[in-house]
């Protein structure tokens, strides 16, 4: 369970690895519109965290953890 | 294998020890007299003890050792056994089965637990009736002074934490964490870390430098950790050291408090609250199926499992507890009684635990998930299908025979054909079966050593030393009972190389060698053994210092110690109850470490043997056998028989030319490849009455094995190719026989003898 790459937004499901974090961010730097859909991520690696606070993408769905919704928001 | 894979494997162990460990406190009460017992109690004890010293688990750990001095104090016989006594082990001994219960379930022991650990060890070492172990069971006290002297002055960081958190109940400690930037490639997970912190409140992530933007992004490493967390939590400061222990110098600590000012209640958070309304609404749904009256168990048993979910969001952890506590057998009745119960504690007391809840729930979850995970079956069992499946292979290489005689003596063509196309098929089934079976017996030794580093690691920086750690062979495959027969004396041999080998770095230098200590492991196959040699180029061991130790401990007469040759006086560390070291420590000293090393060695038919040079090193190595395994044989033929050479030994089949050979007296020897090869004749070394046999061109068929480094050729009759035989020891009255390495059944029901050359040849 990863990342899976649609054509509007980037989905993030279950539980995204440290691997992950190079490609979404190149993915995200390509996208005029870059979003995401976390409704389905479990737990992201810190550094899959920060690629998101860094280039902060739209949050289509924003996840079921409190603390990751509260960090992106 | 992973840490999660280690920590089930730590969990099993942790398991076995404590029922050895319940039982054995038990005989002993029986029998306080009998040394064997506590002996055996005493050791299951310490096994226990160095397991746990792999993980951080410091409040397992506490107990354990407490446990560990009282029994070694009853051992000496300085402390009688009593049942006050036995009443405090048991006591320690079911708390120490709670937390392994807990290690499984969350991978971790709470902070809650520290109390209870101190107490039980307290209890212990009241026992020892010693005053300065009272003082040194509570070490807390002091970093807390500390950190409450820190908290005078609140630093600027904590005016991140939102206004309304700051205004935490007393003892809420803040934390600032910064990951380093390279943490990423250490294999740390900064987000999770703070995620999972103990009572976290709040949380604020910012960065250590801006984010990049524009031109500087494209060239930005997302590799390079740039988080910057603070945290508030409502977990005392002992915990959250516990937690962030991993990165000491990356976290500051602050207690409370922090914003006197700040008056009102903390909003909630939006999400949480519409989380909180849904899950209010599925509780109120269970409780109208509950009340419809006439609920199957079933529906009870799913309404309870859905109850136990919910109940960390609508009601608080505690609840989730109480709900877990309801004895299983609760009918749908009681079921909603409690529920209702405890909706009206719900609307008298205020909501504010919901912080705990995510958590809660996880746990709740896995503990809901948790069944059948292990199938422990009887090793006898095993054997019977290993049994089963050898008749098997048998009967089946049987049909090849039957198409044969199908054809050529019933004139069955087209029977013959089809016995053989079957054939096939039960063959593969067979080979599928027979593997499967091997596949649940043989184990990589690779599985042991796993957990060598981190222990070398832990033990070397606690001692201050520098040491390598050099693992060979650790594809070498044996037998399951065997590989985790050897756990336990590797981690003793390992603790001692560490401990009394590898001497300190200074020390190192003045001798004239590298600072850094090199311990090393090789396992490897040598015929029907694995043979692992552990060693060390340490201070190797004093003889003399082992005769006085053996005479002063009373293990030896001072007559005989004198009489031994230093080779003799080393392997005195064998004996039970012998010790070097001038004082107790946690890693080694009381004298259980070789002894257990060789009880569990011989236990599985395996031989100890030590060399040590003073000032060189010392080496051990374990001889073990490896009673079942997939041998790859060359078959040969000599005198008519057919015999089978283990394939590792040999180094090339050659057909050397009657003219070649070279007789000198007794001796024969050959040239091969410009080396000079000494030839035996099988048949001479089995005492079998034939010359070797010259094919046709008067040559005479060579096997050249490798006994040691030397190569020997043997004359036999015939090569026959190679096979893959189920190797059997050598049993019962044919267990004194030499020369052989076992035997294995063939395929058309005959006994295939094993030769052991190395054996046969020295």
């Amino acid at each position: 369970m990863s990342i899976r790459y649609l054509k509007k937004h980037a989905a993030l499901e279950g539980n995204v690895s440290v691997e992950d974090a190079e490609t979404l961010s190149q993915w995200l730097q390509q996208q005029a519109a870059p979003a995401v859909h976390l409704g389905k991520c479990e737990h992201l690696h810190a550094a899959v965290l920060q690629v998101l606070l860094a280039l902060r993408p739209r949050v289509k769905v924003p996840p079921s953890d409190p603390w990751l919704a509260q960090v992106l928001r | 294998m992973n840490q999660a894979e280690l920590l089930d494997q730590f969990v099993t162990e942790a398991r076995e020890c404590l029922e050895a460990i319940g039982t054995r406190l038990l005989e002993v009460e029986r029998d306080p007299a009998n040394a064997g017992l506590l002996n055996d109690l005493f050791r299951s004890v310490h096994t226990l003890k160095g397991n746990c010293g792999l993980f951080e688990f410091k409040a397992l750990e506490r107990v354990v050792h407490a446990g560990e001095d009282l029994l070694d104090r009853v051992r000496n016989g300085t402390l009688p056994y009593s049942s006050a006594l036995a009443d405090a082990l048991l006591d320690a001994m079911d708390y120490t089965a709670r937390l392994v219960d807990q290690i499984e379930a969350e991978g971790r022991i709470d902070a809650s637990a520290e109390a209870q650990s101190q107490q039980h060890a307290a209890a212990l070492r009241a026992l020892l009736g010693e005053a300065q172990a009272a003082a040194a069971a509570a070490p807390a006290a002091p970093t807390v002074a500390a950190a409450a002297a820190a908290a005078a002055e609140p630093p600027a960081w904590i005016e991140r934490l939102p206004a309304a958190a700051r205004q935490a109940p007393e003892g809420a400690v803040a934390v600032h964490y910064r990951p380093e930037p390279d943490c990423f490639f250490k294999g740390e997970d900064p987000w999770r870390l703070a995620c999972t912190t103990p009572g976290l409140l709040a949380m604020d992530v910012g960065t250590q430098e801006a984010w990049p933007a524009g031109e500087a992004l494209a060239a930005w490493d997302c590799y390079r950790c740039n988080l910057d967390i603070v945290l508030l939590s409502s977990a005392d400061l002992g915990a959250l050291q516990a937690h962030f222990r991993c990165v000491p110098e990356q976290v500051a600590f602050a207690g409370g408090p922090f914003d006197a000012t700040a008056a009102a209640p903390a909003a909630s958070d939006p999400g949480e609250d519409r989380v909180r309304e849904r899950a209010a609404a599925l509780w109120a749904e269970q409780l109208a199926l509950l009340s419809r009256g006439g609920a199957n168990p079933g529906t009870v048993a799913a309404v309870r499992r859905v109850l136990g979910h919910l109940a960390p969001w609508v009601l608080d952890a505690a609840a989730a507890a109480a709900l877990e506590a309801l004895p299983p057998s609760a009918g749908a009745a009681e079921l909603l009684a409690w529920a209702q119960g405890q909706l009206v504690a719900l609307a008298a007391a205020p909501a504010d635990m919901a912080d705990t809840a995510p958590e809660a729930a996880r746990a709740a979850e896995t503990t809901a998930a948790g069944g059948a995970r292990v199938l422990k079956v009887g090793q006898e069992k095993i054997d019977r299908l290993m049994d089963l499946i050898g008749e098997m292979v048998v009967a089946k290489n049987g049909l090849p025979y039957l198409a044969q005689r199908a054809e050529q003596v019933f004139q069955q063509r087209e029977l013959a054909r089809e016995i053989k196309a079957q054939y096939t098929v039960i063959n593969r089934i067979a080979e599928d079966m027979q593997h499967a079976i091997m596949q649940v017996r043989m184990l990589p030794v690779g599985a042991v050593f796993q957990r060598f580093g981190r222990l070398v690691r832990d033990i070397s920086r606690k001692l201050g030393k520098e040491v390598q750690l050099q693992i060979e062979g650790e594809e070498t495959e044996a037998d399951k009972s065997v590989i985790e027969a050897l756990a336990d004396p590797l981690i003793h041999i390992l603790r001692n190389s560490l401990d009394h080998g590898i001497e300190t770095p200074e020390r190192r230098r003045a001798a004239g060698k590298p600072a850094a200590g090199t311990i090393r492991i090789v396992a490897r196959q040598e015929s029907d053994r694995v043979l692992i040699e552990i060693s060390d180029d340490g201070a190797g061991i004093d003889a003399q210092r082992v005769r006085d130790k053996a005479v002063e401990r009373g293990l030896i007469p001072a007559d005989r110690a004198a009489g031994l040759s230093d080779a003799d006086a080393v392997q005195l560390i064998f004996l039970p109850g012998f010790s070097t070291a001038e004082r107790i420590s946690d890693l080694s000293g009381r004298g259980v470490g070789m002894d257990v090393v060789r009880t569990a060695v011989e236990r599985i038919n395996g031989t100890v043997t030590l060399a040590s040079q003073a000032g060189r090193g010392t080496t051990i190595g374990i001889s073990l056998p490896l009673s079942m395994a997939v041998t790859n044989v060359m078959i040969i033929e000599s005198a008519g028989r057919r015999f089978g050479v283990p394939m590792d030994l040999i180094v090339e089949t050659v057909r050397v030319h009657r003219d070649d050979i070279h007789q000198f007296k007794q001796a024969r020897t050959t040239v091969l490849r410009g080396r000079i090869v000494p030839l035996r004749g099988l048949n001479e070394l089995l005492a079998l009455d034939a010359e070797p046999l010259l094919n046709a061109e008067g040559e005479t068929a060579v096997l050249v094995v490798r006994i040691g480094s030397q190569p020997v050729g043997l004359l036999v009759d015939q090569f026959h190719g190679a096979s893959d035989i189920i190797l059997k020891p050598l049993e019962g009255v044919l267990a004194g026989l030499t020369g052989f390495a076992g035997t294995a059944l063939m395929g058309d029901g005959s006994v295939l003898m094993v030769l052991n050359p190395k054996e046969l040849l020295t």
